[in-house]
């Protein structure tokens, strides 16, 4: 194998405070450049190891590394800075702050990572751009549909150009033709090699990825 | 994130919820005012009796009957001969001022008539100290002592700079009253059964600037005379000794000699009053102190009621902090996801506090400021008169 792996984990397992095994030792890599899709029924623990592989949440059992490096050993700064370097993330719920316009929105994890105004009001803009609301920079949250949400929270995770898009069941709240929209934009991304993983309850999307993590009471299937 | 960004999150946090973060604005305001006010309150007083102090002297001695002695028959009582014997024994002494007053006196001037002037006999020695007036005209001579001259310098009330609400229950002098619309100086002012001739005018400063206004009981015009013609011309017949005075002031001059005259001067009105202690003589700084250790104690209760009120509204403010900080447990969560490290998280609450605690800050101090402003002015204006009439009499 010419570059390391994007995503290895090894036994990985998160037990939460009262001894609830969310995860009870999952083992498994995804290659750099592949298009993965977690699926499995509500509550088998798929939000809890997409956190982990997010770096937002630490495993309390198994090793985990990130383009070959073990994580287990990173302080909070380390992870913080590898997550916004490397990480993008998508959620379910769009998760926009609401104060913010789309531009701000998306600007902001540049802003966090050091880059002056200027040059990240302008990427801001190409990637909305990118996602087709080149016109809606100025709309807060509230006035933009659940679909263009998502497309807002999809150039946002693109802001700081992550090698791993992480994707916590990005059209659960959308309807089939919104649903379709954002499906292609992850194909599109990943062809231009990035890799993602995402989390869906959705057959059509889990057709379309290269592969299927299935996952039941904490384990893979 | 750089700083004029937090500044600006901030800002758009604080104009996002306006109502809130006025109130807590202004609990911080309300509290950092109570202390300026508080802090500001005890300086001045503090420098008031500091004036007071230089004005009075600073080895300043009072030496007065007892009260409620019985005499045994022995002693003339204190006198204006027990105030020459200390200036002819102690010749050093800066300042040997007695002094006798006679209340209800009767006085006459043009259309003016009235029974309840103040004569307060003095001799010159009296201008030594506490001189807080603008005098017109001159001041009584000695001369005008050993002649028992009828002379006499009126006293003008002060007026206000700005009259406190409560001061039109506060009657006018009505001496002062008369003085201000003709001017009295060099004319003839009926005293009892005798004339007298108005040599001087002294004009008391404003009583915003004079702490003491209030201390000194006027009647409806205070005169003074000198010492010698109050005894001859103005004191009742029926006063026993016309010798006696009500006050003898000393100043040594210095604070390290004051006690040692104190005993020095005791021994001395001991020998003269044959043994009889009917005489007090109080170290006026000791008055003084005593006096002021009770406005201390009086400013330290106020103290603890301002910090308490201060920690209740700190804690208020904290509750409401942490309560905004609870309902952004979400948005804390977004920022972190999206690269946000811990410190950013803080400087942004950090910064959003702080602001308030600026606009807070600034409040206080115009609300403080135009609360104190117009003692400030008094007390600047006061310690400015009163390093001039130090200078003019030095
Ligand atoms: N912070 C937590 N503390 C305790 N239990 C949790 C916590 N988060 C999730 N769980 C539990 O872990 C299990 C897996 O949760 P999750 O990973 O969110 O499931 P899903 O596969 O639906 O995303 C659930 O039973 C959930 O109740
Ligand atoms: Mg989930």
């Amino acid at each position: 194998m010419s570059a390391p792996a994007a995503i290895t984990v090894e036994n990985l397992a998160r037990t939460y405070q009262g001894g609830y095994q969310a995860l009870k030792g999952v083992t498994f890599s995804v290659a750099a450049g592949e298009f993965a899709a977690i699926m499995g029924p509500s509550g088998c623990g798929k939000s809890t190891l997409l956190n982990i592989l997010g770096l937002l949440d630490r495993p309390t059992g198994g090793t985990y590394r990130l383009e070959g490096a073990l994580t287990a050993g990173l302080g909070d700064a380390e992870l913080t800075a590898l997550r916004r370097a490397r990480i993008g993330f998508v959620f379910q719920a769009f998760n926009l702050l609401p104060r913010l316009s789309a531009l701000e929105n998306v600007a902001l994890p540049m802003a966090y990572a050091g880059a002056a105004v200027a040059p990240r009001l302008e990427r801001a803009r190409a990637l909305l751009d990118r996602v087709g609301l080149g016109r809606k920079g100025e709309h807060t949250p509230l006035q933009l549909s659940g679909g263009e949400r998502q497309r807002v929270g999809i150039a946002r995770a693109l802001a700081n150009k992550p090698a791993l898009l992480l994707a916590d069941e990005p059209t659960g709240n959308l309807d089939s033709t919104s649903s379709a929209e954002i499906l292609a934009l992850f194909k599109e991304l990943n062809a231009e090699g990035t890799t993602i993983v995402l989390v869906t309850h959705d057959p059509a999307i889990g057709a379309s990825a290269q592969r299927v993590l299935r996952v039941k009471d904490g384990l893979l299937a | 994130m750089k700083i004029a960004e937090l500044g600006r999150s901030a800002l758009q946090e604080i104009g996002a919820h306006r109502t809130r973060s006025a109130m807590t604005a202004l609990s911080l305001s309300i509290g950092i005012a109570a202390m300026l006010f508080t802090f500001s309150q005890t300086a001045g007083m503090m420098k008031r009796y500091d004036d007071a102090l230089r004005l009075a002297g600073p080895g300043r001695l009072v030496i007065s009957p007892r009260r409620g002695y019985a005499g045994k028959g022995l002693s003339p009582g204190l006198t204006f001969s027990d105030a020459r014997e200390i200036r002819l024994r102690y010749p050093e002494l800066y300042m040997v001022s007695p002094r006798n007053s006679h209340y209800g006196l009767d006085g006459r001037l043009d259309s003016f008539k009235n029974g309840d002037l103040v004569g307060r006999g003095i001799t010159p020695e009296w201008a030594k100290r506490d001189w807080v007036y603008t005098m017109r005209g001159r001041m009584l001579n000695e001369r005008d002592l050993a002649e028992s001259a009828r002379v006499c310098v009126l006293v003008e009330a002060g007026s206000w700079i700005k009259k406190p609400f409560w001061a039109k229950y506060w009657p006018e002098q009505a001496l002062t009253k008369h003085i201000s619309r003709r001017d009295p100086l060099g004319r003839r002012i009926l005293l009892g059964e005798h004339l007298f001739t108005v040599v001087g005018v002294l004009k008391e400063p404003p009583k915003d600037l004079d702490p003491r206004w209030f201390r000194t009981w006027g009647g409806s015009g205070q005169v003074l005379v000198p010492l010698t013609t109050l005894q001859r011309s103005l004191m009742p017949r029926y006063q026993k000794n016309p010798d006696v005075v009500e006050e003898i002031a000393v100043d040594t001059g210095d604070a390290e000699t004051a006690a040692a005259y104190l005993r020095r001067i005791k021994v001395l009105l001991l020998a003269r009053h044959r043994g009889e202690e009917d005489f007090e003589i109080k170290d006026y700084r000791e008055i003084m102190q005593s006096a002021l250790k009770q406005m201390k104690e009086f400013v330290v209760s106020i103290m603890i009621i301002g910090l308490v009120a201060i920690l209740a509204s700190g804690i208020g403010i904290m509750n409401v902090t942490l309560a905004t900080i609870f309902s952004r447990v979400k948005e804390i969560g977004i920022r972190r996801a999206l690269g946000a490290t811990r410190a950013d998280i803080i400087w942004q609450f950090t910064s959003e506090a702080m602001m308030l605690g600026v606009l807070g800050g600034a409040g206080a101090r115009r609300s403080a400021s135009s609360a104190s402003g117009r003692s400030r002015r008094a007390r600047s204006a006061c310690s400015r008169s009163a390093r001039y009439t130090w200078a003019a009499r030095c």
